[in-house]
């Protein structure tokens, strides 16, 4: 029944025929495991065009949805493991090309009649390399993004029609939603349809030559000797005695094809379910990164360095051009050598060719991990890309897109916004010295300011004198550094020890007025401890003196410390300090006004929203991810303890 | 000829293993377009205070919610409309009184077109076949009778009740918002 179905479809389609080359390919000199290269390639390309049109099915190209596109993707096991398939393969699929290139020419299979398959190979594996970096930047990440404004930079360097591609390829003078359309026409339109079409040609130049020469009678022996698993097919008409029995293709060559490919295949998905694909932060141009190209353009990024100015076009189009053009060429000056000089020659340029490349490599590897500036603003960036993960998997993005995340996240634009705008006078570090620490530090070291552990420096006679607090600033000398010492003036250790601890319960009752979000589970539980320091502040110490405190005291001598460090307090201590509830008149230090002028907020130096941000990040008032709770409650832990 | 054989079975079998590799996954990941999506939380919103509806005439309500869509929230979006006929004005506001006001999906039942108000007649009809339907909400017969009522079934009516504003002791409708399935005769959820 299926056997007539067969002739029928077969007496209307010649099917058996056109799958003859295939069906009764033989192979005189046996099948072998080096051939499946090329197969392997095939199949390879296939699981691209598989997974590269299934994660089409999510995907939408533009500068608000790439990379939210891409994370909804990663929401699910399944698209996380195709676009890790995707993601690894197209590595792969590189590093394979080079395997069987320089087999191909190791296997002197470039001879005539076989040019073309040579050259359209040689084209073939270029043509690779830019499929799969014009892939990157889909995603809207940090490090694609970067990689092609440097990429449309180096084509824009280029000579006479350098700066009109570039224009053509970024869509515009900036990388915006054209750049994103224009690179997903290139990565799944016109580079596949030229690598489908280069690549059926260089499979019929395969069979064409595979079975025509064979009906001829086939070149001489020692052609055979250096066959291709097609130039093989060459001498299928001239088996020597030592060859063993004519085998067909399919399947003695297929089984170790699907073989290989299987277990390549295999290796990618394991990868693939382990690690997954990388997501950096969404692109960002006021986020600091440093990029670097792709491992297989490494080589050219090093070679750029020796050629520097106008120059660069040599490095970046010239010698890789030459280089091509010296293989494609390369049968013509191989046709002019015997066979042993051809040997020769051919492992000398494989040599040179492997050592050229992976000299150049490791170079700029070896210098990266040298430069601890780079090693910084990569871990820098690894950071962030763990962040914007976390904040997106928190809950679906605002319309506006991904790049909101870190841009109104405290936890990431907190430190660059001390570093700007305070961190001249100010240090934010822990007691080893980590976070940001001033040049010249002028002014109190602000790392868990509002903190029981905080307030207590200003309570130690030595320590608030010290350059973590009023050390360097006019209050050095001022009534508060003088009170906190009459405080211990002439009293005994054990008086000396009590007035220890009725501080240490001022600072707690002080720090509840902050109300901390990571702190209000303690503050909720020491409620007795907090309660007696609020008596002690208002009634035996006389803190309200000078302070005002709830409704005890006065304002205008001394800071407010109702609500100190709260949100609100420190809002309107960053916005304008000479406020009648902060330092009024002439008792401010140095600390300018950054948010001075409420009806105009664009004339401050800080906006409101980047006000915010800061305050929000020197309360730590920011998302941790739930599982991550843990080291959050330790870092808590260790910033009570100093 | 006994190896020929296993050695197609093999690549049978090698090229089957590849092959659902990827299927497998590809498949689920087509087919997560049938995954409800996300729960969108508290559907009861309060929608008008009840003074501000007058008797006998329907008043329309936009429904303002979250719109999720794939990886988008729209947060402040209208999520559909909602007809609201008062019946009589009655002079207990209590338990009692929560039948006097009806809430009407206005998505039509038909093919999902919104429902107007006929303001000279005082029904509602549907403008995209003329479905016509009583205050009541169920389906009317036109007067010529010369066409058919294309509506399968009567105005979706949606659960409905008055709450009073514990600081403003105002009288608020509350509605249950839902979704139904266009086209059949029996009210089914939209999953």
């Amino acid at each position: 029944m299926m056997q007539s179905f067969l002739n029928w479809l077969d007496a209307r389609t010649d099917y058996r025929q056109l799958l003859a080359p295939i069906r009764l390919r033989v192979l005189p000199a046996g099948p072998r495991w080096a051939y499946s290269t090329a197969s392997c390639l095939l199949w390879l390309f296939i699981v691209q065009l598989v997974t590269g049109l299934l994660l089409m099915l999510s995907y939408s190209p533009s500068t608000t949805t790439a990379w939210a596109s891409v994370h909804f993707i990663e929401q699910s096991a399944a698209g996380h493991f195709l676009r890790g398939v995707h993601h690894f393969a197209s590595h792969a699929l590189i590093i394979l090309c080079g395997v069987h290139v320089v087999r191909v020419l190791l296997a002197r299979a470039f001879q005539a009649p076989r040019e073309l398959l040579w050259v359209t190979g040689l084209l073939l594996f270029p043509l690779m390399m830019v499929w799969a970096i014009s892939g990157n930047p889909l995603s809207g990440g940090l490090k694609g993004v970067s990689q092609i404004e440097v990429e449309g930079h180096i084509i824009g360097s280029t000579p006479w029609a350098g700066p009109l591609i570039q224009r053509i390829l970024i869509g515009g003078e900036e990388v915006g939603h054209l750049t994103l359309t224009h690179l997903y026409f290139l990565h799944v339109g016109l580079l596949p349809l030229l690598v489908i079409g280069l690549l059926l040609f260089h499979i019929g130049q395969v069979y064409r030559h595979g079975l025509s020469v064979a009906e001829l009678g086939g070149p001489q022996d020692d052609v055979s000797r250096w066959s291709s698993p097609n130039l093989a097919n060459l001498v299928a008409a001239h088996p020597t005695p030592t060859m063993p029995p004519r085998l067909k293709y399919f399947p003695h060559q297929t089984v170790r094809n699907m073989t290989v490919v299987t277990v390549v295949l295999g290796i990618i998905s394991v990868i693939a379910w382990l690690h997954g694909a990388p997501l950096d932060a969404p692109a960002d141009p006021t986020l600091p990164h440093t990029p670097r190209p792709e491992w297989y353009f490494r080589s050219l990024f090093e070679l750029r360095r020796y050629f520097v100015g106008d120059w660069e076009f040599v490095a970046t189009i010239i010698i890789p051009a030459a280089v091509l053009g010296f293989f494609v060429f390369f049968p013509m000056l191989d046709r002019k050598c015997s066979p042993r000089v051809s040997a020769v020659l051919r492992v000398l340029v494989v040599l040179f060719g492997v050592g050229t490349w992976s000299g150049l490599t490791g170079m700029s590897y070896f210098r990266d991990w040298n430069d601890t500036e780079y090693l910084v603003s990569s871990s820098e960036t690894d950071v962030l890309s763990v962040r914007a993960r976390e904040l997106a998997d928190r809950s679906l993005l605002p319309p506006e897109g991904a790049i909101t995340l870190l841009r109104d996240d405290p936890k990431t634009q907190g430190p660059l916004l001390f570093a700007r705008h305070c961190a001249s006078c100010h240090s934010h570090a822990d007691a080893s010295g980590q976070g940001i620490v001033a040049n010249e530090p002028s002014a109190p070291n602000l790392y868990g300011f509002g903190t029981a552990a905080w307030i207590s420096g200003t309570l130690d006679p030595q320590r608030i004198v010290s350059e973590h607090y009023f050390g360097k600033t006019k209050f050095a000398e001022g009534d508060m550094v003088s009170k906190v010492k009459e405080l211990f003036d002439g009293i005994e250790e054990a008086e000396a020890a009590k007035m220890r601890d009725d501080l240490k319960l001022v600072a707690q009752a002080l720090s509840a007025e902050a109300a901390l979000p990571r702190a209000t589970a303690a503050d909720h539980d020491a409620q007795a401890p907090i309660v007696a320091g609020r008596e002690l502040l208002s009634g035996r110490l006389a803190c309200t003196d000078c302070h005002k405190f709830r409704d005890q005291g006065e304002l205008g001598s001394a800071p407010d410390l109702t609500a100190y460090g709260s949100r609100e307090w420190l809002l309107g201590m960053i916005g304008n300090p000479q406020h009648e509830r902060f330092y009024s008149g002439d008792r401010n230090d140095r600390m300018p006004a950054f948010a001075e002028d409420t009806e105009h907020p664009e004339r401050n130096l800080l906006s409101p929203r980047e006000l915010n941000l800061l305050v929000d990040w020197l309360r730590g008032d920011w998302y941790e991810p739930p599982t991550t709770s843990v080291p959050a409650k330790s870092r808590n832990a260790t910033l009570a303890g100093n | 000829m006994r190896r020929r054989t296993l050695l197609k079975w093999i690549s049978g079998c090698l090229a089957t293993l590849c092959a659902s590799v990827l299927g497998i996954p590809g498949v689920s990941f087509v087919l997560q377009a049938l995954q409800k999506s996300g729960s969108d939380g508290d559907r009861v919103r309060r929608v008008a205070r009840l003074k501000d509806l007058p008797v006998g005439k329907p008043v329309a309500v936009p429904i303002l919610g979250a719109r999720e869509d794939a990886w988008t929230v729209h947060p402040d979006e209208v999520l559909g409309r909602v007809w609201l006929v008062r019946r009589k004005a009655a002079a207990n506001e209590g338990a009692e009184a929560t039948a006097q006001v009806a809430a009407f999906s206005a998505t039509c039942p038909h093919l999902g077109c919104a429902i107007q108000h006929d303001a000279k007649e005082n029904r509602f009809q549907c403008p995209c076949h003329r479905a016509l339907f009583g205050l009541d909400g169920e389906r009317v017969a036109a007067k010529s009778g010369v066409q058919k009522n294309p509506s399968p079934r009567a105005m979706d009516l949606l659960e409905c009740r008055l709450v009073t504003d514990e600081t403003t002791q105002e009288v608020w409708v509350e509605v249950t918002f839902q979704k139904f399935e266009q086209g059949l005769t029996k009210r089914v959820l939209k999953a």
